[in-house]
């Protein structure tokens, strides 16, 4: 008589933009806003009046939101961000804004992701309806050398996305955006990498990124993709990636796929998983696998010393039931991980 | 926000959660539908779903929802005269049961009748069973699951009210001959029947007096020996009915007063030892407000407890829609093949509300899951949707009817 119910389901979406200072946020999101699939879409911005809107389109405007005529609701950060989230969903409650069922939000220029993701794990009310989508980072096609050498958060921002903006590409040289390509790719191999120009992207671009449902259909599955992929052939289990040019520029920053034939409890997977937390939080930059627990896919994702609610899956996406687990950290190489697991398995 | 006007409260808007609308069928231009949605699934493997219509000239409907995305009308029926309706119908593998209510006490036909569906395209009738009467409207709801026994909200021939509003009792016919149904068991309120030895029930007052008669009356067939039974003013009862001739009251439950009546059904979650309980809303505007589901803990049946209430929408957007703004129908977990069941996942209809999902898991924290509110229907007189029914299949797709104009809304849901 139970029916599995997908978890995510009646959680609000939530894509973050970002991207380096210039790399064209605010034109892609003012090219973005007037869409017709952006209806039902909440917009928070931090400074509506850079955005520009064409006042032709403004249906109604109070205080921080504006409603444009195709039904996207446009809202300016007054406080913090997790006010305004929480206000938009109380206002969605109540039936004062239109029953939105997607959030984009742009972040400032130099901003680190990463507090934002953990305000959206850790708020009780925005955990419980809110989901993080996806994170879709602006990448300036002139300026990204320079930017990414000089400025951590740069860094952190090609880390952290699931989605890759290259932006002025018609004003870079193609050698030089060719090389740039392959180093978010050494960086992040991940993350999808397009190229835009003059913010000219469709919505459909800047979602569905994540784990979008427990249920296991072709959306859950574009998700773990990267992760379900068989790459033993390619490389031996537990070592590290070729990073290729990124041994120069960012030899700290490794990318670690791990699988594990035995089933985990969830108490020895989330034990290691809190050892390792605890003594290299800060260099996790981004975790997300699929782990066995007892006989069931269990999908986990995290940022740092931040990991979402593990989701449990319908069911297998296939045969092969290892965990297979993908890290991208710095200073940390895949045996350390591996034998850490291990050891704590054999300690319990 | 005061200059922004809440975009909840305009009936154009359609709102939705986890919810995607496969497809709307209009039913010819009949679109008015009543409390009957029952699904048959026939010799072909096609998924018949038959509907009663609100109101006359037509009877039923039956449409073939084999691909939910593309439903096809295959036979419409029409009622005798225009003082009759058929607010409800339950099939039951072959046999197709309707009831009939009249407009006023008197009228005939108004009772059951039984058809042999075999053939969907072309019902054929089997038998009438006659329930009219000089103080009698007939029937307006009815349960029939098990292909043998109809539970039923009846009036009856010799059956007389010591209240006008107060016709409708609950009655059991035996079909397990189709052609020749019989009552064998009925239980009324004591004292709404002329004669009885208790003194009529104090009625609520105003526009509130909607009645002290059955409504919905559920027999699951794993549980034979109870009859669960939304008695509107009266209250939700539970009855032993496992000798028909003798009823007993086992539990009864009543929120009003200080509420504004109405229970109309009870479905327990059996294997949770819950009941879900909710109301009819049946004035405009908010003027019966609150008209809500309720959660009991019925771990012993004769001492219901209720946990709480489902959550709504803010009545004070949805009240302005038009029309009724509140609970109604359950999509009741009828044990009939081709039929969802859960005793975790309710769905339910709200008139302007739309339909709305929700996860009784944590009984004391229920959460509202998914919802469609459609857009107000092409010449509805309240202006608003009126979802007035919902049945949901075994492949998880939901079937929700309109009151007035809309016909039916065929819904998938993601949840």
């Amino acid at each position: 008589m139970s029916v599995f119910r997908n978890q995510l389901a009646g959680k609000i979406p939530v894509t973050i933009v970002t991207g380096f200072l210039g790399s064209g946020k605010t034109t892609l999101i003012s090219k973005l806003l007037p869409h017709p699939q952006m209806n039902r879409v909440a917009v928070v911005i931090n400074e509506v009046g850079e955005i520009g809107i064409d006042h032709d389109l403004v249906t109604m405007s109070s205080e921080n939101v504006t409603l444009l005529a195709n039904g996207c609701i446009c809202c300016s950060v007054r406080t913090d961000i997790q006010e305004t989230l929480r206000d938009l969903f109380a206002r969605r409650q109540v039936g004062e804004v239109f029953d939105f069922d997607r959030v984009i939000i742009e972040t400032t220029g130099l901003a680190d992701p990463a507090p934002l993701l953990q305000t959206l794990t850790s708020d009780t009310l925005l955990e419980a309806r809110f989901r993080l989508d996806g994170v879709v980072t602006l990448v300036d096609a002139v300026n990204a050398y320079h930017q990414l050498n000089e400025t951590p958060e740069a860094l952190q921002q090609i880390t952290l996305a699931d989605q890759i903006l290259l932006t002025k590409t018609d004003i870079a040289e193609e050698a030089s955006i060719l090389e740039l390509e392959q180093e978010l790719n050494a960086i992040n191999p991940d993350a999808g990498i397009t190229r835009v120009i003059n913010g000219q992207i469709e919505p459909d671009q800047l979602i569905n990124l994540g784990l979008g449902s427990t249920k296991v259909d072709l959306r859950s599955l574009s998700f773990l993709n990267s992760i379900l992929e068989n790459r033993s052939g390619d490389e031996a289990e537990g070592e590290e990636r070729y990073l290729g040019n990124l041994i120069k520029k960012h030899p700290n920053i490794k990318t670690a796929s791990i699988s594990f034939k035995e089933p985990f409890t969830w108490q020895n997977f989330s034990s290691a998983l809190d050892l390792l937390i605890s003594l290299r939080g800060p260099d996790l930059l981004r975790v997300k696998g699929i782990v066995n627990v007892e006989g069931k896919p269990m999908v986990i994702q995290g940022v740092q010393h931040i990991f979402h609610n593990p989701v449990t899956l319908e069911k297998w996406p296939s045969d092969n039931h290892d965990s297979r687990i993908v890290f991208i950290a710095r200073n940390i190489s895949a045996k350390s991980i591996s034998n850490l697991f291990a050891t704590v398995r054999e300690i319990q | 926000m005061s200059n922004i006007s809440s975009p909840a409260s305009k009936s154009d808007q359609a709102l939705s959660l986890n919810m995607k609308l496969l497809a709307h069928h209009e039913l010819g231009g009949f679109g008015g539908l009543g409390e009957g949605i029952s699904m048959q699934i026939d010799a072909k493997g096609r998924r018949i779903l038959w509907l009663a219509h609100e109101s006359a000239p037509k009877n039923f409907s039956g449409i073939d929802v084999t691909d939910p995305a593309n439903p096809t009308l295959l036979v419409q029926t029409d009622l005798p005269h225009m003082k009759l309706r058929s607010n409800s119908l339950d099939v039951a593998g072959n046999i197709l049961a309707v009831a009939y209510q009249a407009s006023a006490v008197g009228i005939k036909p108004a009772g059951v009748d039984l058809f042999d569906v075999s053939v969907p395209e072309e019902p054929k009738l089997i038998s009438h069973f006659d329930c009219s009467g000089p103080h009698s409207r007939g029937v307006h709801a009815l349960w029939f699951v098990d292909g043998k026994t109809i539970h039923m909200a009846s009036g009856a021939g010799d059956f007389e009210p010591t209240n006008p509003l107060d016709d409708q009792f609950y009655r059991i016919l035996d079909v397990s001959n189709p052609s020749k149904p019989f009552e064998k068991g009925r239980w009324w309120y004591p004292g709404t029947r002329v004669g009885d030895s208790a003194p009529p029930p104090k009625r609520l007052s105003g526009i509130f007096d909607t009645g002290f008669r059955a409504h919905n009356t559920n027999v699951f067939p794993s549980h034979p020996d109870r009859a669960y039974v939304g008695y509107i003013d009266g209250g939700a009862f539970v009855l032993d009915i496992s000798n028909p001739s003798d009823i007993q009251v086992v539990s009864h439950w009543n929120h009003s007063p200080p509420l504004n009546g109405f229970i109309h059904t009870l479905l327990p979650l059996l294997d949770r030892k819950l009941w879900v309980v909710s109301d009819e809303c049946v004035q405009d505007n908010g003027l019966d407000w609150p008209k809500l589901v309720w959660m009991i803990d019925a771990r012993d049946e004769s001492h219901p407890l209720p946990l709480g209430t489902f959550p709504m929408p803010n009545p004070e957007a949805f009240v302005k829609r038009g029309g009724r703004f509140g609970a109604h129908n359950l999509h009741e977990n009828l044990p009939v093949p081709g039929s969802f069941i859960s005793d975790t996942i309710i769905v339910g209809t709200f008139f302007n509300g739309g339909v709305r999902v929700f996860d009784t898991s944590n009984p004391l924290r229920i959460e509202e899951i998914a919802y469609y509110v459609p857009a107000a229907p092409k010449l509805s007189p309240a202006g608003a949707i009126q979802l007035n029914d919902v049945f949901v299949d075994d492949r998880q797709i939901v079937y929700t009817v309109d009151r007035f104009t809309g016909g039916l809304y065929i819904l998938e849901m993601t949840i």
